[in-house]
């Protein structure tokens, strides 16, 4: 229980509450962070701290025997307001979030962030449609198979799978993120406005909707050449609505959104080593494996 | 083991005696461990004693944060802190009566009661394991028995990794999100912007959780922190009001070299199948 003192005096305390806000304030408007993070940044980094991780005990071994040194948590968040473009708002809440991120991670000395999970949060209530919070969280690394940088690589991965990656001549770089959306009006029969009895495609709605998933993917390509040589993009969500007509719009008229992230990385195929395959009979059953899951509900 | 018992009940010390006492035997030890970890512990070296629990109910107080500010809900925080806290070390009380050196695969639960919103109850349990051997290296901090919310398989890969646990460590900030002016919303309406109020806020309160547990690890003279989980979440209390809640094992060197187990050389395996 010797956390208490560290709580202050509760909500009296209201000289160090508004001192701490308006340090908060100050670095965030400018791209910084409050001297009291940057403090347990780098007393995190000089080991004055003990190092902090995300990584299972299996996680800490393979990073021992592939040279990761654990240094401790980043992360960074954006609230964001989206009021004319979702598109937008996902991409810079994101791209802002991880530049706080990174930024954590600089001044920790690290030159890795792995372990990255990306999460939103919305307010309850009515009148709180559009504005949600993008929240990064990660795990600074050192890692002695990457040079020292001052611009981490950021990776979705493990700090194992990310070993992995690296031992098949694969540097994982960053956090490539496409997203798109577009309005169609719906003038007549493509869009299924007839009524009709035999089978037949809404072909108007479903150009407009590959559109938008393409050029999506084509942003999120976009950003990846900026990267490095290639993404693995393992997060992709859409979205579809219908809006009824009224009476500035005589159509019904259709909302499609498409929203890609993943890690992007840099390879030369031409050194691609092959690593062979040995099969191997894994013994761990789901049933079991289910029993010995050890999630835990802490909350 | 007498000398720890004092606060416990009688019928807890019986409990725990017949589960010591028996266990070389061909007595009986209780506990939650899936087939897997009861191997892996086995493998560790370690043998299990008993479940062990601890609960504690507790009423939160009442705090009023001001409509317009950012602010940590401290009442809330220290609430949320003790309550777990108590849980814990009653466990942990428990462990120390049947000589252990640990506890592992502890599980932390806090359950809101439908009576009243402002009672929790929050369980801490685990299985009590001791060292086969009686190798004296393994307490936690001041000679205690060490916690840990890690598996048994996840137990035998730290001590392969060199590590020995020391204590389950947490932080906690409950934290009151300003409410936006309508000024402010209506300055929002149509536009694209951060919101820096509620960045702040989140940004804030995540920061002091992780902070507090880093220095509770701190405390207990720990290297590092492990398998560190970050929730996020709010109890029934009104939508402006989060809890952000840090928690990882403590960890340290393993000092002895007798007990260094050989390391071990990973292997990469890829499912195929999946």
């Amino acid at each position: 229980m010797s956390l208490f003192g560290r709580f202050g005096k509760g909500p009296q305390d209201d000289a160090t509450t508004d001192a701490r806000r308006a340090e908060w304030e100050q670095a965030l408007s400018h791209g910084s962070l409050p001297g009291f993070v940057k403090t347990r940044l780098a007393e995190t980094m000089s080991c004055k701290r003990p190092w902090v991780s995300t990584a299972s005990p299996a996680g800490l071994l393979a990073q021992r025997s592939h040279g990761i040194r654990p240094l401790g948590l980043v992360s960074g968040n954006c609230w964001f307001h989206y009021g004319y473009s979702w598109t937008r708002g996902h991409y810079e809440g994101w791209h802002t979030a991880i530049d706080r991120l990174r930024l954590e991670a600089a001044l920790m000395g690290a030159n890795a962030v792995v372990d990255i999970t990306m999460q939103t949060k919305r307010m309850a209530g009515a009148g709180n449609e559009d504005h949600m919070d993008y929240a990064v969280l990660g795990t600074a690394v050192r890692m002695d198979a990457l040079p020292e940088s001052t611009n981490p690589a950021l990776a979705t991965v493990s700090a194992l799978e990310f070993a992995r990656l690296l031992e098949s001549g694969i540097v994982p770089v960053g956090v490539a993120i496409g997203a798109h959306f577009n309005w169609f009006v719906a003038t007549g029969y493509a869009a299924g406005m007839a009524p009709s009895y035999w089978n037949q495609e809404l072909s108007g709605l479903s150009t407009f909707l590959t559109q938008v998933r393409r050029q999506a993917l084509q942003e999120l390509r976009d950003d990846g050449v900026r990267l490095g040589t290639g993404v693995l993009a393992h997060t992709q969500h859409s979205e579809l609505y219908r809006i009824e007509p009224d009476e500035n719009n005589p159509y019904p008229r259709f909302l499609a959104r498409h929203i890609a992230l993943g890690t992007a990385v840099i390879h030369d195929t031409r050194s691609r080593k092959p690593f062979g395959v040995r099969p191997v009979l894994n013994v761990r059953d789901t049933a079991l494996l289910a029993a010995t899951d050890n999630t835990k509900e802490v909350l | 083991m007498s000398d720890v018992t004092g606060d416990l009940p009688q019928h807890a010390v019986e409990r725990l005696k017949g589960l010591r006492d028996t266990s070389r035997h061909g007595g009986i030890f209780t506990s939650d461990f899936s087939v897997n970890e009861f191997l892996m512990v086995g493998e560790a070296g370690f043998e299990p004693l008993g479940l062990v629990v601890g609960s504690c109910i507790y009423h939160t107080g009442i705090q009023y944060a001001g409509w317009a500010k950012n602010q940590e809900m401290s009442v809330l925080s220290q609430a949320m802190y003790e309550a777990r806290e108590l849980a814990m070390s009653r466990m942990e009380q428990e462990a120390q009566s049947l000589s252990a050196d640990g506890v592992v695969g502890v599980r932390l639960e806090v359950k809101r009661m439908d009576w009243d919103k402002d009672i929790l109850e929050f369980l801490a349990v685990g299985t009590a394991i001791a060292h086969s051997k009686g190798h004296p290296g393994f307490k936690g901090p001041a000679g205690k028995p060490f916690t840990s919310d890690l598996s048994g398989q996840d137990f035998w890969m730290l001590l392969q990794s060199g590590y020995r646990p020391l204590a389950l460590v947490m932080g906690s900030c409950v934290y009151h999100v300003a409410h936006q002016s309508m000024m402010q919303s209506l300055g929002n309406l149509g536009r694209n912007v951060e919101m820096p109020l509620f960045t702040q806020a989140m940004y804030d309160a995540r920061e002091l959780a992780m902070e507090r547990m880093q220095q509770e690890a701190q405390e207990s003279g720990a290297e590092g922190v492990v398998a560190v989980q970050l929730h996020e979440g709010s109890h029934n209390w009104q939508p402006h009001v989060i809890e952000f809640f840090a928690i990882g094992t403590a960890v340290k060197p393993i000092e002895d070299a007798a007990v260094i187990p050989e390391r071990l050389v990973p292997q990469i395996v890829i499912p195929v199948n999946d």
